[in-house]
């Protein structure tokens, strides 16, 4: 914006840029259609779909003739999507919560108490930073089977009970806390732990609201960790994502319901986007500003 | 919490090291539960992969030790020759492609148009989308019978050619990542002192001349974080690769993926230990990656 506006200030001093400026709205006006129509026309093209009958999608048609909402229902309830959506709406919800509240106890402990070897743990946290999915796959499959922890949620939950990541960001937030908060709850007689639950949780709920919703999204839409331990013939344990690439191996040209099934999965992500934009927009600048 | 009465009046040197000693124990307290699943499911499986990779392993577990030949069985297999190279080129063309639109969205949305809030997030939202849904819409769009096919008047199966299957994918991360890539490149341009454009506009320097001579070289910092960052991230691709090719890694191994190779070991063939040493391998080139990044970021962040 600031960018922007000095080259406009500067075009009265160059008069000879006014059609270069013309030339320039028209050459940015063109990019930016085309652009949106890269970015829009797949997912408007995607909810056309979804509402039309299959022999209408040999037709290229846009508005669906006739218009109905029949795959919908049946992806809905002939195929399972209603189980795979309770499923990963569980997970969502239970790994956010746990991971959430590990990462802040651990996050605030690093930044506020002092102990022995404190600094060397948490550059063990920063390390994990290091690990990929990729190589923890084998032994941790390994060990969830040998602990019989494959065949339900659990596995998946404890795997994901925290993160590098959002540890990391609950201590830095802890650490622009003033202190005077804690001091003025040990006057009061509070404990270590009941100052860290009633105290500093609730000073921290910016932070975690944004970690949270990122947790969420990141769970709803993980699709490698359900594969790896759900996908081995626990289909009742299937996750939106993984019964949607079923879908797609089995059914593939049932176009409206592969679709409707698409759009199920995006839907959630969407709500959440339009009421948190700024939490998604901001966490990705700030991981670019860190590095 | 009965001890904190203790802690208020002015202390004595007996009561000030109980309460060194209380405090650090509570940190324990606190970091004992995180700490132990960092330990016990990132940093132990660290050390257990190497450990499985130097073993002949199933599907019930340990069969004996074959010191290095698991990785002599994966140098000498074709299909993770083929990975590698299908992983490699894949990189090398996505990463560039993803940067190219993700700087020229940025530019665009960097200009002062209108609704310049919505069209930010609009582009954005894919990178926020399930890769199965995205995979599943672009399988759509691309097949025989397709939008794609019918725009541009052509029959072709995108996914289901071996000619065309891994740039289809190509396409596809690019189309979704350079809304993310898109966001780095706003944030690094929105940081340069306009003063450097006014000096520009002043010496009549034309636009393209000051974007290739000013803008792009001043981004220096941005390209280098986003070609690192997101070079690892390709190198780890397979969500839409399993998916298109309902994890074959087909037509004919085209879009054969290096972890799409450590999965189907595992999971297909049940050669724990191969898989194991392919995923050694792969960790060894993101940890170069990673420390050459380091190392850069460093430098840059100094001079």
């Amino acid at each position: 914006m600031t960018v922007d506006t000095s080259v406009a200030a500067a075009e009265p001093y160059v008069p000879r840029r006014a059609r270069s400026a013309v030339l320039g709205k028209v050459v940015l006006y063109g990019l930016l259609v085309a652009i949106a129509l890269l970015y829009f026309v797949p997912f408007a093209w995607s909810v056309s779909t979804s509402f039309k009958t299959l022999p209408d999608t040999a037709n290229f048609n846009f508005i669906p003739d006739p218009f109905t909402t029949s795959a919908w229902k049946s992806v809905w309830t002939d195929y399972d999507f209603k189980r795979y959506a309770l499923n990963s709406l569980f997970l969502a919800v239970v790994v956010t919560a746990l991971n959430l509240f590990l990462c802040s106890l651990g996050g605030y402990a690093f930044a506020r108490l002092r102990f022995p070897g404190r600094e060397i743990l948490f550059l063990l946290v920063l390390g994990t930073l290091m690990i990929p999915d990729q190589l923890r796959l084998i032994p941790v499959f390994v060990m969830l089977t040998n602990w019989h922890l494959i065949g339900n949620f659990s596995g998946y939950i404890l795997i994901n009970l925290v993160t590098a990541v959002n540890l990391f960001f609950m201590r830095q937030y802890f650490l622009t806390i003033p202190k005077d908060f804690e001091e003025a709850a040990k006057l009061d007689g509070a404990g270590y732990f009941k100052t860290f639950w009633r105290v500093m949780l609730p000073l921290a709920a910016p932070a975690i609201a944004a970690l949270a919703i990122l947790q969420f999204q990141g769970t709803w839409n993980d699709f490698f960790w359900p594969l790896i331990l759900f996908g081995q013939g626990n289909e009742d344990l299937y996750t939106m994502q993984l019964g949607l690439a079923q879908f797609t191996f089995t059914y593939q040209t049932l176009w409206p319901q592969l679709m409707a099934g698409s759009l199920i999965a995006i839907i959630p992500i969407l709500v959440i986007f339009l009421i948190f934009q700024r939490f998604f927009i901001a966490g990705v600048t700030a991981a670019g500003v860190k590095g | 919490m009965t001890s904190a009465s203790e802690t208020t009046p002015v202390a004595s040197r007996g009561s000030l090291l109980g309460a060194r000693v209380r405090e650090a124990g509570w940190g324990y307290a606190f970091v004992l539960l995180p700490m132990a699943v960092f330990g016990i499911f990132f940093i132990y499986p660290l050390g257990y992969a190497v450990y499985i990779s130097f073993h002949e392993w199933g599907i019930l577990g340990k069969v004996q030790g074959v010191g290095t030949e698991n990785y002599h069985t994966l140098f000498d297999d074709p299909v993770f020759r083929r990975a590698v190279r299908n992983t490699i080129v894949y990189t090398l063309v996505v990463v560039p492609l993803e940067m190219a639109l993700g700087l020229v969205i940025a530019l665009v949305i960097n200009a002062r148009i209108r609704g310049r809030v919505f069209f930010r997030s609009a582009f954005y939202f894919p990178s926020l989308v399930s890769s199965a849904a995205i995979t599943a819409i672009a399988i759509y769009i691309l097949n025989a019978n397709g939008l794609l096919n019918a725009i541009i008047g052509s029959n072709r199966s995108w996914f289901g050619d071996p000619d065309t299957a891994l740039w289809s994918i190509v396409g596809l991360n690019a189309w979704t990542t350079a809304g993310t890539v898109m966001l780095f490149y706003l944030a690094a341009l929105q940081a340069i002192p306009t003063d450097v454009y006014e000096a520009a506009a002043i010496d009549g320097t034309s636009r393209w001349r000051t974007f290739w001579r000013i803008t792009f070289p001043l981004l220096k910092p941005a390209h280098f974080f986003v070609l690192v960052v997101f070079g690892i991230g390709a190198l780890k691709v397979f969500d839409q690769a399993f998916i298109v090719s309902g994890g074959t890694g087909g037509p004919v191994y085209s879009t054969y993926t290096a972890v799409l190779y450590i999965y189907n070991e595992a999971f297909k063939s049940a050669n724990f230990g191969v898989a194991a040493s392919a995923g050694v391998v792969l960790f060894v080139a993101i940890f170069i990656l990673t420390v050459i990044q380091r190392a850069t970021i460093g430098r840059t962040e100094i001079g």
